[in-house]
């Protein structure tokens, strides 16, 4: 009897099986389709993209690629976003990296108080910020330059490296810096010598994460650069927004391709800690 | 008894600049990070504040004079700061629950067991890690009235071009979907961490006791799911109260100021306008506003987590 009931039963939870793959691939493609479609559109040519029905087939094209890394803007503000994510990672990882220390190992009078601060700082709106960084920037003389840029994004970078490795040394265990220190390590020596040595790919993905959103971002670099430190999402925002000659479809997507492929590159190298960094960010934050 | 202390002077000092030793290198570690954010962060906080409550002279490009709650009275006066906290409370109100349950939901489709798995799960990071300024200029080509393949899709199951841009209320769902594009495989990805970590035995005693699948979901895997579900929540929430790339790059806060977001709008008086003072009241006010219900978001959310 009950053998009999069994494979109809097997048989429609693997067909559910089936149903609920091919749903996911689904909405994988759904999800995928605009990056494609924004890396396909870059190498047409203005008539391709302008064509009714939409186009797969063509004959692909550098042109835009070619006319628009020609243009002295744009190169300088590839090179000034490298310079800015890099800077402010790299200092927002130092920094970050040693407060999230001592908020996980080192006992200090108020480090709760600390947390809850960096908690709140996460919800401050950019704008707060924006408007008076510029009146200060201005009036010291120091707006267009990369340092200020840097200092501006570890206003949310630094909160967020901090969190994540504090997070992440916490879950180190104990022994490894006591011991260290009953050698005659000084706090710093177990923090450099034990401590960052095997908290590399951690602090490597923060790193990239950090750089990645750094890398991004829109509204500091509108309001505190304009033309010698300016980056590329002030390009993308200046295309896409050009009111005079319609957007330029051409140039968006080139230039967003740009954008995008390397961060994806590096995205796709470090998912497993990435993923991994989300899971924790959100569930132990 | 003068050599007991003796010894015990000799010992107290060392001992005393040991421990001012041990309270430096103790802050140390917090003092890059504390500077900074004190100066980059805290100063800046401040200073809103200061000229929130002061009228701001362009020729000297300071804070001149001390005017009170003047700002205030004119920005609460404004019905156009009322609009954009309106158009930002509808997005804020569409695009979260949205995107919750959209994430939760692909994240338990794309948890099928099979070879491909990890391969689906890591393309999912791809929209994520796209700029937010690009998603809105690339999204602005796909949903083009004119010459957008969205729209040519419609057309194909026979329903009339939509004017994405120009109406309204589709300008709202435009950013909606954008928003959503871009943020639900965020959501995807802790789902999918959240959905992994579930205890199988419950599932399984259930699944003996002839439960349905219906009923496991609503009386196993959501109550399970809450604390997590919460938490996405605050985070998102953290991160959609900034909206500001994707309606810059999409809409620029139209047609009439229909997606006219509170940062769009307060960067627009600042930069465009030049009201400096008035930004800046605004800029308070949208503070406080965020920090109180960041509050209530977070408590809630660890009450959520303590009651399981």
């Amino acid at each position: 009897m009950t053998a009999a009931a069994l494979p109809p039963l097997r048989r429609r939870s693997r067909l559910g099986h089936r149903v609920r793959i091919a749903a996911g691939l689904f909405a994988c493609v759904v999800f995928l389709f605009p990056v494609f479609w924004m890396v396909l559109s870059s190498f047409k040519d203005q008539r391709d993209i302008f064509t009714m029905p939409p186009t797969l087939f063509f004959t692909p094209t550098l042109e835009t690629y070619i006319g628009y890394m020609q243009r002295a803007d744009i190169n300088r503000r590839l090179i000034n976003t490298i310079i800015v994510a890099t800077g402010s990672g790299l200092l927002s990882i130092a920094a970050g990296a040693m407060a999230g220390y001592a908020l996980a190992r080192i006992r200090l009078r108020g480090a709760g108080t600390i947390g809850v601060i960096i908690l709140l700082s996460r919800g401050v709106p950019p704008i707060a910020l924006a408007v008076p960084m510029f009146l200060v920037a201005r009036s010291l003389g120091v707006t267009d330059k990369h340092i200020t840029l840097i200092l501006a994004y570890c206003t949310f970078l630094i909160p967020y490296v901090m969190w994540l490795m504090r997070g992440f040394f916490l879950a180190l265990p104990r022994e490894l810096e006591e011991s260290a220190m009953i050698d005659g390590c000084s706090r710093f020596g177990a923090f450099f010598k034990i401590i960052v040595p095997i908290s590399l790919p951690g602090l490597l993905s923060t790193l990239i994460f950090s750089m990645i959103l750094a890398w991004e971002e829109l509204l500091f670099a509108l309001v505190l650069t304009n033309r010698h430190a300016s980056t590329i999402p002030v390009s993308i925002a200046g295309i896409a927004g050009d009111t005079v000659n319609g957007a330029n479809w051409g140039a968006l997507t080139a230039v967003g391709t740009i954008t995008v492929i390397p961060v994806v590159i590096f995205a796709l190298l470090v998912q497993k800690w990435l993923i991994q960094g989300l899971a924790d960010g959100a569930t132990k934050g | 008894m003068s050599m007991t202390t003796a010894t015990g002077a000799r010992t107290a000092r060392p001992r005393a600049s040991a421990r001012l030793a041990d309270a430096v290198s103790r802050w140390a570690f917090m003092a890059p990070s504390a500077i900074i954010l004190a100066a980059m962060l805290a100063y800046p906080i401040f200073y809103t504040v200061q000229i929130s409550f002061a009228r701001f002279d362009l020729m000297t490009f300071s804070a001149v004079e001390w005017v009170g709650w003047d700002n205030y009275r004119h920005v609460l006066d404004d019905y156009r700061f009322w609009s954009s906290l309106r158009v930002t409370a509808i997005y804020l109100a569409f695009a979260l629950p949205l995107q919750i349950v959209l994430g939760f939901g692909i994240a338990f489709l794309i948890n099928a067991d099979w070879r491909g798995r990890g391969t689906v799960r890591a393309l999912f990071i791809i929209p994520m890690v796209v700029a937010p300024v690009v998603a809105g200029g690339i999204w602005r080509m796909i949903l083009d009235p004119l010459w957008g393949i969205v729209n040519w899709l419609i057309g194909l199951a026979g329903f009339g071009p939509l004017d994405w841009f120009g109406d309204p209320n589709l300008a709202m769902a435009a950013i909606v979907i954008i928003d959503t594009w871009r943020w639900t495989p965020f959501v995807v990805l802790i789902a999918t961490a959240a959905l992994l970590a579930l205890p199988r035995d419950i599932f399984e005693a259930a699944e003996i006791d002839g439960a349905n699948w219906w009923s496991m979901l609503w009386s196993i895997t959501l109550p399970l799911l809450v604390p997590i579900i919460a938490a996405t929540f605050v985070v998102r929430w953290l991160g959609a109260v900034k909206m500001f790339d994707i309606a810059l790059a999409a809409t620029y806060g139209g047609p009439g100021g229909a997606t006219n977001v509170i940062n769009l709008f307060i960067y627009e008086e600042a930069f465009r306008s030049l009201r400096f003072a008035e930004s800046a009241a605004m800029a308070v006010i949208v503070l406080i506003l965020t920090m109180i219900l960041t509050g209530i978001f977070l408590v809630g959310s660890r009450a959520l987590e303590q009651r399981n």
